[in-house]
């Protein structure tokens, strides 16, 4: 046999039993997208949309964070824009996340990535969430871009 | 002080210019006057750059606030070290120092070959200045580190430094990247250079060799701090998370290696021309795509710098012409590089360093796929799509064991073609030993498969790397040398072998400590004062709580009784900070260290009602990555370490 045949013999064996390995651990955990966001999340109905697991990126609204502690959950709102670009948003979403371990960028206006299902409640759709990551604000570079781009306009 | 950082700058690109174009000039004339111009000219941009970091460090030490970077990125209330540091937290600094690293680096090598090898000086110098201009131009034209925030818009503060970078691996964890990823400019440049006069010997790595290992041991450690610090500061019990920035250093290092080796096989067979070549020309072009990947922040991640629309396009032009550049120049160049001498047979040490080069390429492709597939899925579907860290692991690991078994087995079988015989002989005693662990933890554990096999594997090397030293040293004990000067001598007179050994012992420990983390567990508890919560054998009494009296940052202290089968052990103090002037959290977390096991504690939260919400952790074998580290870097400097220097021949 040539040695080019016998190397892509070779190939294909490695090949079909990597994937076979990574197939059978990991059935139905494919990739996933990075989320959505939650005007784009609204804008879809999300009445229409209960029972789907997905991620949604917004920001937390200000003073909507509430431990409760004796539940084991917190329960707080996401809103589309960071609050100090848009403080009194309308366009708010309620989201319970079932733990304590919130993680430590959580706060009033952090960029939070909310991970979890849509469920219809008496108070309306809500995001039961399993998991939230949290982004470091970006409010002070975006200050400092900002007195940048003025800066440089007053120079001109 | 702005100002003259501004002019060396600009200085240094005029210099930059005519350097590269007399050493393209003296290439090709092969006039040795004109390349020592071209030389100088190296030096001179490397002292010009030099008075530039001085000037910015200067300015960050006496916190000059009209300079715009110092005020975006250090304050008064940071100690000397970390405002000094403040010059590689953000994007025009770390630049700065990138090109800075280069210019040393080219300096140094010019003027460690200045009596020597002659005819590649003019092109290593155009190509290491044609780096600079690149960079020199951005410095310049676009992200000045000097330029000077107006009047009216002046403070009397900066914003600060990143608190979560105020650490001190931090003062070094960057720099040692950087010097690790610019280092490899030198080896590439003399490959470039060897391709361009067409010098194609063994000379380009010969004397590059020293400088890749460096730059390869550096980054290495450089990559481990990283973890380390991810460890004690970021609060999530874990050291590598697969983040695109982390994948970005680690995929020069993997080519480095493969490189490293693969380099022997042509030393001792004179195969593999191309492919040494090839591997160098990946390794820079990494390193290039790395310092992009992190700066553009166009794969999602929690390091990366913030984008600047002009960068992304720019940079990746620059990357891609370099490597283009060199890629072209070796398909040129293809002909003379036809190997005389083919793979006699698959089982002897040739056949097992291309296996392990395969394996690293493997691993290499695999980290690259996964890395950027959301700008692949983002071109094709138009939504960024992402695999979790869990692919990354499952496929590693099974590479990585593939690895681990190579570094107990290549470097015990001989030359051009193994026999049985000494197979058997070279292999009975560590495979019995691996295999016997192997098989003791599988009947004790009965559980993870994949770890018990890497510690069985790590048996089986640890036990060919005894068996090495100890058959070396009983040798040199036979001629009447005591075991300790029979030690030392094996390190100084054979330093590439024996030091080799200590790296890979120092990734065998390494590799032990990343096994036992399939053995970590974790717990959350919400707890009121007095009361307690368990893990396994562990109980956590939670005592008290106190605020933090500190100046810049505030926030609660929580002291936690920890206990193992109700024996005291130790009082742990997880703290939960609150940075004032950054407005930023931030966990740090109380570590019970043992060889055994870690036990790692946060305190996620103080709840309204007075009870400490705690996260726990028992991360067995951590510890054993930490001393692999320092073990790899031992190893490291014994094979780097300069011969004797043999009495010169009358």
């Amino acid at each position: 046999m040539p040695k080019g045949v016998q190397i892509a013999i070779g190939a294909i064996v490695c090949a079909a039993l990597l994937g076979w390995y990574g197939f059978s651990n990991l059935e139905g955990q494919a990739t996933y997208q990075y989320f959505t966001t939650l005007d784009e999340f609204l804008a879809s109905e999300p009445q229409n949309r209960i029972g789907e697991s997905l991620r949604i990126k917004g920001f937390v609204a200000d003073g909507s964070i509430d431990r409760r502690v004796d539940e084991r959950r917190v329960l707080f709102a996401i809103q589309n824009d960071p609050p100090h670009v848009n403080a009194n948003a309308t366009a708010t979403f309620a989201v319970h996340y079932l733990s304590l371990e919130t993680p430590d960028l959580f706060q009033d206006g952090a960029e939070v990535v909310v991970e979890g299902h849509v469920e219809g409640r008496p108070s309306g759709v809500v995001l039961i969430a399993d998991n939230v990551l949290a982004k470091c604000p970006s409010k002070f570079q975006a200050m400092a871009e900002q007195q940048r781009g003025e800066a440089e306009e007053t120079s001109l | 002080m702005s100002t003259l950082g501004s002019y060396s700058l600009q200085l240094a690109l005029l210099f930059a210019c005519t350097g590269a174009g007399l050493g393209v000039y003296a290439g090709i004339a092969q006039r040795d006057d004109w390349s020592q111009v071209a030389e100088r000219c190296v030096g001179a941009v490397f002292a010009l750059i030099s008075v530039a970091m001085l000037a910015l460090f200067y300015a960050l030490a006496t916190n000059e606030f009209s300079n715009a970077y110092v005020a975006a990125h250090s304050a008064r209330s940071m100690d000397l070290g970390y405002r000094l540091s403040a010059l590689w937290g953000g994007q025009a600094g770390s630049l700065l120092l990138w090109v800075w690293m280069l210019s040393l680096y080219a300096a140094g090598a010019m003027y460690a070959n200045r009596h020597h090898h002659r005819e590649l000086a003019p092109w290593v110098a155009a190509v290491l200045l044609g780096n600079a201009i690149f960079f020199l131009a951005l410095l310049t034209f676009s992200t000045n580190p000097f330029e000077l925030v107006p009047p009216a818009h002046r403070v009397s503060d900066g914003n600060g430094l990143n608190p979560l970078l105020q650490h001190p691996v931090m003062l070094i964890h960057p720099l040692m990247l950087y010097t690790g990823f610019v280092g490899f400019a030198v080896p590439f440049a003399y490959a470039f250079a060897a391709l361009i006069t067409g010098r194609l010997d063994t000379t380009w790595f010969r004397i590059t060799r020293r400088w890749a290992l460096f730059a390869w041991a550096v980054l290495g450690v450089g990559l481990m701090l990283g973890g380390r610090w991810a460890y004690e500061v970021l609060g999530w019990g874990g050291y590598w998370a697969w983040d695109p920035v982390e994948n970005a250093a680690l995929m020069p290092w993997l080519v480095a290696t493969a490189y490293l080796h693969s380099v022997m096989i042509q030393e001792k067979r004179d195969m593999l021309k191309i492919w040494n070549l090839v591997l160098i020309g990946l390794t820079y072009s990494l390193c290039l795509f790395g310092t992009f990947l992190t700066r553009s922040g166009i794969v999602q991640s929690v390091h990366a710098f913030t984008n600047a629309g002009w960068f992304t396009p720019l940079f990746l032009s620059y990357t891609l012409l370099v490597s283009i550049g060199f890629f072209v120049a070796l398909i040129a160049r293809s002909q003379m590089l036809r190997s005389t001498n083919r793979l006699e047979s698959v089982v002897s040490r040739e056949a097992s360093f291309l296996i392990n080069n395969w394996l690293f390429m493997a691993l290499l492709i695999m980290v690259f796929w996964f890395t950027m597939y959301p700008v692949f899925t983002e071109l094709v579907i138009g939504e960024q799509r992402t695999w979790g860290p869990v692919w990354y692991n499952l496929f590693g690991s099974v590479i990585g064991l593939g690895l681990l078994f190579m570094t107990g087995f290549g470097p015990l079988i001989a030359w051009r073609r193994a026999t049985a015989t000494s197979l058997r002989r070279q292999f009975q005693i560590p495979g019995g030993v691996g295999f016997a662990t192997a098989a003791v933890l599988a009947v004790w554990l009965r559980r993870e498969p994949m770890a018990i096999a890497y510690w069985g594997m790590c048996a089986f090397v640890a036990t060919t790397i005894t068996q090495e030293y100890t058959q070396a040293i009983a040798a040199r004990m036979r001629r009447g040398e005591s075991p300790l000067v029979a030690f030392a001598t094996l390190l100084r007179k054979n330093q590439r072998r024996y030091g080799g050994y200590i790296v890979h012992l120092g990734i065998v420990f390494a590799m032990l400590g990343i096994a036992g983390a399939a053995f970590n567990q974790e717990s959350l508890a919400n707890v009121r004062p007095g009361d307690s919560t368990e893990l396994g054998a562990y109980r956590f009494e939670y005592l008290t709580a106190e605020p933090i009296p500190k100046q810049h940052y505030g926030g609660a202290r929580a002291r936690v009784a920890l206990y193992r089968d109700e024996e005291p052990l130790a009082v742990m103090a997880p703290e939960k900070r609150m940075y004032w002037l950054e407005q930023q959290p931030s966990s740090i977390p109380a570590i019970y260290s043992t060889l055994r096991e870690d036990v790692y504690l946060i305190l996620t939260a103080i709840e309204p009602d007075g009870s400490a919400t705690l996260k726990v952790y028992r991360n067995p074998l951590v510890n054993w990555l930490w001393i692999g580290i320092v073990t790899f870097s031992i190893g490291s400097i014994v094979v780097m370490w300069p011969p004797p220097v043999r009495p010169r021949e009358a």
